[in-house]
């Protein structure tokens, strides 16, 4: 399933998080858990600003603070803060995770997490840090520390495990759907518990429902001789389907569900009505794009950009061939982004959360891709919260009296802009 | 190292996006990895910048130092052609100031025509406030020139950043305040100013630079250097505002400008009534309750010297404790605080901050972001009067915390975030009175988990226990930990009897949290292991609840 999409490859230079983000969701879902992250004062600063919208009073996170005294050796010293976080939080696991200045430093993560690790409290090293990962790909590194502790399962237990990090009311969901179809599950990785990991063996599909784990699955497939479903991920009527239909014939079942297709369409004709034959632009950073993208298409819309930070042509297969015709980009740049906006003049930009209210104080209608890392948009359930997520921004601006290209409403809301701001679309 | 949770300072690299997102034609250049990018994000955020701020990561990956390229020349150029700015700041962050590249050479290799300024900003050892204040002192005295007085007096004023706390409304109070007494400006910076303002500093009469974080040693240079005298006051308060229009109309004089002072309703927003309500709110019948309130204030040098002396001098509020994270401040701070407060914090550690209030269980915090979180846990009144914000303190309206406008401001917040006098006594007197809600669940429980204080230590009937008072009793240096903010109200509590237990009921819920950490903090100080209906009674009589 060759895709003749030809992504463009630029520079990166363009505005994202850092991959220590992932940490906001995935303490929340895996609920025994410690993440310690060895880092500097930008560590705690950047989880400050980006997790620090919600008032914590117990966070099970925290980062080991390397100050300049530490620089010095290249073996730091943690024991004493794991045994401070055991006893203030009992965690049934702690995620070490690396970022920039330890990596520098060529610190030997996976031997300082074996010096602090217990069979009790195991301490997994987690490769994180800002020079090689991206807003939301720690969450694969974080899931591939944790496949020795999934159970092997043996031959012939021939059951499906859900891969990413989702809410218990989507795992709900597609536990249902899949005992509704027939398909046997042995559980979901992450588990909301430490202690809950499923069992994992050649008989085992991985079915992922996030786009952003493809070296989890590599290295499932690679060292436990499980199956990779190969497919759309399950955003949208389209690619729901096509997961749960490609899902059971690994099964050995043949299931149509185009009527539960059709259905789920129709339901939601007023907003692809109103997506059909709009210019969409995808310059966000979540690793989420091309399934975004390709919903988009099947609505209707033309994708006139869909950037992404990485693309991977075998995980990623199955939607790269029904983005055919799209224009891709992988590491895009901003400066050149902003070209084609203006030449574009997409009616609605998916962008991220630094570069959104910009782009709408020069005129455009933009919204934060970053959501989509949190909302319930898996399978049938999440349709509606999906094409909703689209039309809200558009309705909302149309129902907005128009700025114009009038710079009087910007005036002095920005020192270094104190005159406005001059329209892209002007 | 230590375990850290929350930071009180952005990092260098965040100083400087400061000072280049508050000027015109700056930016700022990040040699940093990707995720070094994040600072963009509460630009564009806290501040919703409707322009993308005014900085630029030049990506580092691993890749790049594999390779040994350094995408910084081409990054430098592309910034040029964007944005086309009078002067690019270049700054490493604290992963590749280890790589101890020569950015200098660079930046030259870019062969720009802007000016390019490789700021030596080391990030383990300045954070947000040292390096913005280091690099706007630095532009001044690099771009400043030798000139001739404006004709008409003329001020400056220094200090207001992007992402200054309320700076866009305190620079309208000050504004306003010079515009009654018929003074013209000559430059605002950093906010709004370009390279060229820069240059035109020392043609202003008097340079204005009330916070202690920013702007104070550019304005101190502009003294030494081109002898424009300095107002390095905060009107922070009703008396302060006065005194510090005296001393300005004091300053102008000296410089040979005399500045006739308007009658005081000029200063109103009307023109014709008390420039502040204050003075007159503070001796209502209202107010006397909260000459029984203690506060508790934490937060930068000028906010926590403000707000403290307002509360007391001019709320009549008790003061129950103060403190500071700005440390190369904090020796101005205890001496502008002397007969304020004895023992001053001067931290940068949240849990040390977190211990001292859950020791103090104050009627009212005055803090940061971060102390919310605190209050949260023990269930306290908080409100924000420093940075670091949350985008909830980044409200439209116009609320300034200098000037008399700014009194008004700070004097409402007190007023809504307490529990009210007439309120208190309804309450003392008919208890829940319907307020209560019948499943609302206990004490410190209503907003979050109770602290972990292990089961095993308090079912531990400890008479008497020498070592439970002196834990508690004990700030404990060593106490930066994490284990230590939770078991900041002591790891041996008393225990409730069933009756005395009965009785906590009958207090309202919302004070409920604050009667019970009271009357434990009182039990163990006594020695207490159990809490009867006696001990409660007692309590009571003595901490006057």
């Amino acid at each position: 399933m060759h895709s003749k999409a030809t992504p463009i490859r630029e520079d990166g230079i363009y505005h994202s998080f850092c991959g220590l983000v992932s940490v906001g969701w995935l303490y929340q879902k895996i609920k025994d858990s410690f993440f310690l992250i060895l880092g500097t004062h930008t560590c705690a600063h950047l989880l400050q600003n980006t997790l620090g919208v919600m008032i914590f009073a117990r966070p099970r996170f925290a980062v080991s603070l390397l100050e300049e005294s530490d620089l010095s050796s290249s073996q730091p010293d943690i024991a004493a803060q794991i045994e401070e976080i055991k006893r203030e939080h009992h965690p049934s696991v702690i995620f070490l995770l690396s970022s920039c200045t330890p990596e520098v430093m060529k610190v030997e993560f996976e031997g300082l997490a074996a010096s602090v690790s217990t069979p009790e409290v195991p301490v997994l090293f987690v490769p994180a840090s800002g020079l090689d990962y991206t807003f939301s790909q720690s969450e694969d590194s974080v899931l591939q520390a944790l496949i020795p502790f999934c159970p092997p399962a043996p031959p012939d237990d021939k059951r499906v495990v859900f891969l990413g990090s989702v809410n218990d009311a989507i795992a709900d969901d597609f536990s249902l759907e899949a005992a509704r179809l027939g398909i046997p599950v042995a559980g979901f990785l992450p588990a909301s518990h430490f202690t809950e990991l499923p069992p994992i063996g050649p008989g085992t599909v991985i079915a992922p429902l996030q786009p952003y784990l493809h070296k989890t699955a590599t290295q499932l497939r690679n060292e436990r001789g499980c199956t990779v479903l190969s497919s759309l991920f399950p955003f949208g009527p389209d690619g729901t389907r096509r997961f749960w239909e490609d899902l059971a014939a690994q099964f050995g079942m043949r299931v149509d569900l185009s009527d539960r297709e059709a259905a789920a369409w129709e339901r939601i004709k007023h907003h692809t009505d109103l997506l059909r034959g709009k210019k969409v632009f995808f310059a966000s950073d979540t690793l989420m794009e091309l399934p975004l993208a390709r919903f988009l298409k099947a609505c209707g819309a033309e994708v006139v950009e869909c950037s992404t930070p990485y693309i991977n042509r075998r995980f990623h297969a199955a939607e790269l061939a029904a983005l055919e015709g799209v224009r891709l980009v992988e590491q895009a740049n901003f400066h050149r982004q902003l070209r084609t906006i203006a030449e574009t003049k997409p009616d609605l930009i998916i962008s991220n959360i630094i570069t959104t209210n910009p782009l709408v104080g020069q005129g455009t209608v933009a919204k934060w891709g970053t959501e989509y890392c949190f909302l319930p948009i898996h399978g049938w359930a999440g349709v509606n919260n999906l094409v909703t997520s689209f039309t809200r921004a558009l309705q909302r601006h149309a129902q907005l009296d128009p700025l114009g290209s009038d710079p009087i409403w910007l005036t002095g809301m920005m020192p270094s802009s104190p005159g406005g701001v001059i329209s892209l679309r002007s | 190292m230590r375990l850290a949770y929350w930071m009180y300072e952005g990092t260098a690299h965040h100083g400087v996006g400061r000072i280049a997102n508050s000027m015109r034609n700056v930016h700022a250049v990040f040699h940093a990895p990707q995720g070094d990018d994040y600072v963009n994000a509460i630009f564009a955020m806290l501040d919703r910048t409707p322009n993308f701020p005014a900085m630029t990561t030049s990506v580092v990956s691993g890749t790049d130092l594999a390779r040994g390229t350094i995408r910084l020349p081409d990054t430098l150029r592309q910034v040029e052609e964007r944005v086309h700015p009078d002067l690019i700041v270049v700054v490493a962050s604290c992963s590749t100031i280890l790589l101890q590249e020569n950015l200098e050479i660079a930046a030259q290799h870019a062969g720009l025509q802007c000016d390019v300024m490789v700021y030596d900003a080391n990030p383990y050892r300045m954070q947000e406030i040292v390096a913005a204040e280091s690099l706007f002192t630095d532009l001044v005295k690099r771009y400043a020139q030798p000139q001739p007085r404006t004709e008409r007096p003329t001020v400056n004023i220094l200090g207001p950043a992007s992402l200054g706390f309320h700076a866009r409304h305190d620079l309208i109070s000050l504004r306003r305040m010079l515009k009654t007494l018929g003074l013209e400006i000559n430059v605002v910076a950093p906010w709004g100013a370009s390279i060229a303002d820069l240059r035109r500093l020392p043609a202003a009469w008097l340079t204005i630079a009330p916070y202690r974080e920013l702007g104070l040693r550019a304005a101190t240079y502009l003294e030494e250097q081109f002898g424009v005298p300095a107002l390095l006051d905060a009107p922070i308060g009703v008396q302060p505002t006065l005194r510090w229009i005296e001393r300005l109309r004091e300053l102008l004089a000296q410089a040979g400008a005399e500045i006739p002072m308007p009658p005081l309703t000029a200063f109103s927003l009307d023109g014709m009534s008390a420039p502040s309500a204050v003075p007159w709110f503070a001796r209502t019948a209202d107010m006397d309750s909260f000459s029984g309130k203690p506060a508790f204030v934490f937060g930068d040098a000028t906010h926590v010297v403000g707000i403290t002396r307002f509360l007391r001098d001019e709320l009549g509020m008790p003061i129950a404790g103060a403190g500071t994270y700005v440390k190369h401040q904090a020796d101005w701070v205890r001496e502008q605080l002397t007969g304020y407060v004895d023992d001053l914090l001067v931290t940068d550690e949240f849990q040390t901050v977190a211990n001292r209030i859950a020791e103090l269980r104050p009627e009212l915090v005055c803090g940061t972001q971060m102390e919310r979180h605190t209050a949260r846990r023990y269930d306290l009144n908080c409100m924000v009067i420093s940075p670091p914000t949350h985008i909830e303190n980044h409200l439209l309206a116009y609320r300034p915390f200098l000037g008399f406008d700014g009194a008004d401001v700070i004097a409402d917040e007190v007023y809504t975030t307490c529990t009210l006098g007439m309120e208190k006594h309804l309450i003392d007197l008919f208890g829940d009175a319907g307020l209560d809600l019948p499943e609302k669940r206990e004490g410190v429980a209503v907003a979050e988990p109770a602290p972990v204080a292990p089961p095993v230590e308090s079912s531990k009937p400890l008479a008497e226990s020498p070592v439970a008072v002196a834990v508690t009793s004990a700030p404990a240096p060593s106490q930066t930990s994490p284990a230590a903010v939770t078991s900041a109200p002591a790891p041996v509590d008393p225990v409730w009897a069933a009756d005395a237990e009965a009785m906590l009921k009958k207090v309202p819920f919302f004070v409920r949290g604050r009667v019970r950490g009271n009357v434990e903090k009182y039990a163990r100080q006594r020695g207490h292991a159990v809490i009867t209906a006696e001990v409660l009674l007692a309590a009571k009589e003595e901490l006057g609840a």
